[in-house]
């Protein structure tokens, strides 16, 4: 192996120059790529089309336009009052007004039709020339809003502090361009009233802003922080520019291909730049260091006998860590998770490739007689590993029970974890669009859009007395504060001419009753252009994972009974998707971990020719993983879309230090049949690169802590602590195991010595 | 001449000539309402196509019975589904509905002009029987074109949905060609095109498209089979009349 190793390094030293050559062409285009690079936020995008409620959740969001209304909430003290009106009124003519913005409707404009004593009054709500002003007035208004089921509750709140201004977004609106221009404008207006803003595209923007925010900003931090890493511990300008190198190239060429590709960023990806800062530094480091090691041992062609030491472990260490983020496209619910694994196990690829190719090939440009400062961290060698080598050696037992210890307190945390699906915890507790939501929930019945579908016709009394009939059923769930359908619309109508609330029987009454809303836009919000199809609209009020099972449990009974095939019902909405998608944690984190585990330790067993070797290359990292699961059951952070990712990422990245330690363990063993000197070799050199390894690793993580997106700092966090587990895993138990398991031989090398 | 007369006559041209120009357009906004309500009744078949931003198209047919400017009787008959409603409009804004099914004529109070008529890109208040020389102020705008004037209308009240509004009138018949709708905000809002067609001594407006720019939609009304001064009587266009029609 090392042979072959060694033939291969001196191809790679020979072709140094056509390495370069490619790697600046290739840097180059893919730079170029990247300019056409999008941020897309939109969760809904990014459901899967085999889910069933995925499928028709995307489905109402695009033939119904559920998914491009904007709600900005207007609060004060009194909604009643003429003032307020005005503002009101302002805001809505201003957002009328916005490129992209098909309709908006708020108290000011919204068309009421109401019985008199000889007919009908179809109007507005309120006058739209002369605003009330009388306290009669908003009496009657104030009467008009609570007697009407359809806009009580959700167009004024209850207490009459709150009211809503609703937009849509037309089809071909770009979605950024128009929320950001909605802030502009109602920022401009400098209104006395507080106003929040939610609905899916402020959200979406949102989102996409606090993306780029961290990207720009929290990017140049991880590379400062792993830049001043490096230089502590290399010492050298080489040291510290080749690893952030061959990580900022990989990141380019990784999201140029995505680019390319027609790939968005998304929130999840969003952290891949950070994620190759860590990672694709790692491998040279290993790299650097193994030849500044040998450099040490004033050997000659430094370059390719460095490289053929490095050369198994630094290609194992990647496809393992590929295979961690490969493992998510088995089992993630979101495609917004799958394409995260597919680009950063690229990246991965990426930067492997540099780092053997394109850092040896710098690397050699340093002439063998040169002065190349010494990696070796005197203070990290004489201070931690001679002495962490020397405990290991006399007390393997103790090491094993401290962390059997440690396990076993994980294991009891472990079955505290929590899980959580709500996007709400994206957002910090002070942030604007949390306390929109909280506004929403409290005052106007939740953000969570549930849908009923109805296929059947439209204008059938059947039909919409079944629509009736759901909704009523729907009220009574104490998460559904109000509904609106088509129905609704028919029944008011009928009132109003009939003083009856009902849908009428007769199907002529209900057609001639649908000439009064020929025309309304609203009409698209609820049935299909060929009135086949038509949907109830509702809110869903707990962020509770259980009330929205009990609530799914509650309506598909009523489905399964009312349903026939002249009115087919079905259900979705963000509530639905939320119990899938919480599900989907629980299988996706297990499958691919056990696919990562299953994989890593063939793979391992398969390189180093030995399946115990890869059994116990695993073993830190199962523990490590027990232990991070065990730390987000002991502290509350839950299991979320963001924080399912790291027990994968950690995987992928915290088996390296296990595998560079068993393979220089294998490596040193073969040469010199010493197992003790195998162990010392290992833990020594290894052991130096990797504890370099794991603070700039852990440190380039812990930069996320500083993000505005919650779960990406809870991310961080837990990444950097499987980072120093899985890494003192590796140079602590894992050694422990390897002496224990060779006592004999290590006894018989002690008689020797 | 001294300093004195050349003043009066500068002052004398000077405020003149807006003073004609006001006068002109005045007459020729009259002249305009005076042709579009020349006719003392009509009775026609009027085909309404609506088409909206996708290009999709709904048609819908009714006769039209007119007497006058403010008294208007629509009875559909296409679609099927809608044969037989039919809209009476009496001066005051006042519109009673008849649903054949509901067997009974509902009145509605119109409280919002700027609602679309019967779910056209027309609203209520552009199709007001009240001449546009009682609800606007003209003013002549320059340069005209070879066969049209520029009229430049504001609105006599603030009880209007439009800010403004720019009609062509044609020089010789001083039927309306185009008019661009204006919102409050001054925003181009709707254009109507006027195609005018005389019949007997009328001229009448045989095929007007409404577009609203800001939502991409249009409606475009024709009008077939249209007959002047048939003598109808105020009788025709009482509520009873929409039942028994």
């Amino acid at each position: 192996m090392s042979l072959n190793s060694k033939k291969i390094s001196n191809k790679i030293v020979s072709f140094r120059w056509i390495t370069i050559f490619l790697v600046i062409l290739s840097t180059c285009f893919f730079g170029f790529q990247l300019t056409k690079l999008t941020i897309d936020a939109d969760i809904i995008k990014s459901l899967p089309d085999d889910d069933k409620n995925a499928k028709l959740l995307k489905h109402i969001s695009k033939n119904f336009g559920g998914n491009s209304m904007g709600v900005i909430i207007l609060e004060t003290d009194n909604i009643y009052q003429t003032k307020v009106l005005e503002h009101v009124r302002l805001l809505t003519d201003s957002l009328s007004k916005i490129d992209g913005i098909a309709s908006v409707s708020s108290l000011t404009n919204i068309i009421n039709i109401k019985g008199s004593e000889y007919g009908i009054e179809v109007g507005r709500l309120v006058d739209e020339f002369e605003l009330p002003t009388s306290p009669e007035q908003f009496e009657v208004l104030r009467n008009n809003i609570l007697s009407n089921d359809m806009y009580k509750g959700s167009i004024v709140s209850e207490d009459e502090t709150s009211t809503l201004i609703i937009f849509n977004l037309e089809d071909e609106a770009i979605v950024n361009a128009v929320a950001k221009n909605v802030l502009k404008t109602t920022e401009t207006l400098n209104l006395p009233e507080t106003l929040y803003y939610t609905g899916s595209p402020m959200l979406v923007t949102y989102i996409s802003e606090l993306m780029k925010n961290d990207l720009t900003r929290l990017l140049p931090l991880a590379f400062l922080v792993i830049a001043i890493i490096l230089y502590f511990s290399f010492k050298t300008i080489l040291g510290v520019l080749l690893p952030l190198l061959t990580a900022v190239i990989s990141i380019v060429w990784s999201l140029g291909l995505m680019a390319i590709l027609g790939f968005s960023m998304s929130m999840i990806s969003n952290n891949i730049p950070i994620i190759l800062l860590a990672i694709g530094s790692a491998y040279a480091i290993h790299v650097i260091n193994r030849i500044n090691q040998i450099h040490d041992q004033n050997k000659t062609d430094i370059v390719q006998t460095a490289l053929a030491y490095v050369l198994i472990p630094v290609i194992l260490a990647s496809i393992t860590t590929m295979i961690g983020f490969v493992s998510f496209i088995f089992g993630a619910y979101l495609e917004m998770i799958v394409d995260f694994g597919i680009f950063t196990a690229l990246g991965t690829l990426f930067a492997c490739i540099l780092s053997i190719f394109f850092v040896p090939a710098i690397m050699s440009f340093k002439k063998s007689a040169s002065k190349v400062k010494t990696s070796k961290n005197v203070l990290l060698t004489s201070y931690f590993l001679e002495p962490l080598n020397s405990i290991l050696l006399k007390y393997p037992k103790r090491i094993l029970t401290m962390w059997m210890l440690l396990i076993a307190i994980s294991i009891f945390g472990l079955f505290s974890i929590k899980r959580s699906v709500d996007i709400q915890e994206y957002f910090k507790h002070d942030n604007p669009t949390r306390l929109a939501e909280k506004i929403m929930i409290d005052k106007f019945g939740g953000t969570k859009p549930v849908f009923v579908l109805f296929k059947g016709n439209m204008q059938s009394p059947e039909v919409l007395k079944t629509m009736k009939k759901t909704a009523d059923y729907m009220e009574e769930s104490p998460d559904i504060y109000t509904s609106m359908s088509i129905a609704d619309l028919i029944s008011e109508l009928n009132f109003a001419i009939t003083g009856n609330r009902d849908i009428p029987e007769d199907p002529e009454q209900i057609e001639q009753l649908w000439f009064l809303l020929d025309g309304n836009e609203t009409l698209e919000r609820f049935v299909s252009d060929d009135l086949d199809e038509g949907i109830i609209i509702s809110k869903f009020k707990s962020p509770d994972n259980q009330s929205k099972k009990v609530f799914s449990d509650y309506m598909n009974a009523f489905i399964e009974e009312n349903s026939t095939e002249k009115c087919q019902i079905e259900i979705t909405g963000m509530p639905f998707v939320d119990i899938t998608m919480d599900q989907s944690l629980i299988n996706s984190q297990m499958g691919s971990i056990s696919i990562a585990i299953i994989f890593v330790i063939f793979i391992v067993g398969l390189i180093l020719r030995s399946l115990k070797s890869g059994i116990y290359a695993a073993i830190p990292i199962v523990a490590a993983i027990i232990i991070l699961f065990g730390v987000m059951g002991l502290t509350g952070i839950s299991l979320n879309i963001a924080t399912v990712l790291v027990a994968s990422v950690a995987l992928g990245i915290g088996i390296d230090y296990s595998i560079h330690i068993i393979s220089h363990f294998n490596h040193v063993f073969k040469d010199t049949q010493n197992f003790k000197i195998a162990i010392k070799e290992s833990i020594l050199v290894s052991g130096n690169a990797i504890i370099i390894n794991v603070i700039a690793v852990s440190a380039g993580f812990l930069m996320l802590v500083f993000s505005d997106m919650v779960p990406l700092q809870y991310f961080g966090l837990l990444i950097a602590i499987s980072m120093v587990s899985s890494g003192l895993g590796a140079i602590t138990l894992l050694p422990a195991i390897l002496i224990l398991v060779n006592k004999k031989s290590l006894n018989q090398n002690s008689n020797e010595l | 001449m001294n300093y004195k007369t050349l003043s009066i006559i500068t002052f004398l041209i000077f405020n003149f000539i807006p003073f004609s120009e006001a006068q002109n357009a005045e007459t020729l906004l009259q002249n305009m309402d005076k042709l579009m309500s020349a006719p003392k009744d009509r009775v026609a078949t009027v085909e309404m196509t609506v088409t909206n931003k996708f290009e999709d198209e709904k048609v819908r047919e009714a006769i039209l019975k007119q007497k006058g400017t403010d008294r208007k009787m629509y009875r559909y008959t296409k679609p099927e589904k809608k044969a037989g409603i039919a809209t009476l409009s009496l001066p005051d804004d006042i519109m009673w509905l008849y649903m054949p099914s509901f067997g009974k004529p509902i009145k509605i109070s119109l409280l919002s002009k700027s609602q679309a008529f019967t779910g056209t890109d027309f609203s209520y208040e552009d199709m007001s029987g009240i001449p546009y020389s009682e609800r606007y102020i003209p003013k002549l705008l320059n340069p005209d074109t070879p066969n049209t004037y520029m009229l430049e209308l504001t609105p006599r009240t603030n009880k209007t949905t439009y800010s403004k509004i720019v009609i062509s009138i044609d020089k010789t018949h001083y039927y309306p060609v185009k008019m661009a709708f204006f919102d409050l905000d001054k925003n181009y809002e709707k254009l109507a095109t006027y195609k005018y067609a005389k019949k007997g001594n009328y001229w009448y407006a045989q095929e007007v498209i409404m577009e609203d720019l800001q939502k991409s939609h249009s409606t475009k009304i024709v009008m077939k089979d249209i007959k002047f001064d048939q003598g109808l009587k105020d009788e025709e266009f009482e509520v009873e009349k929409l039942i028994s029609n």
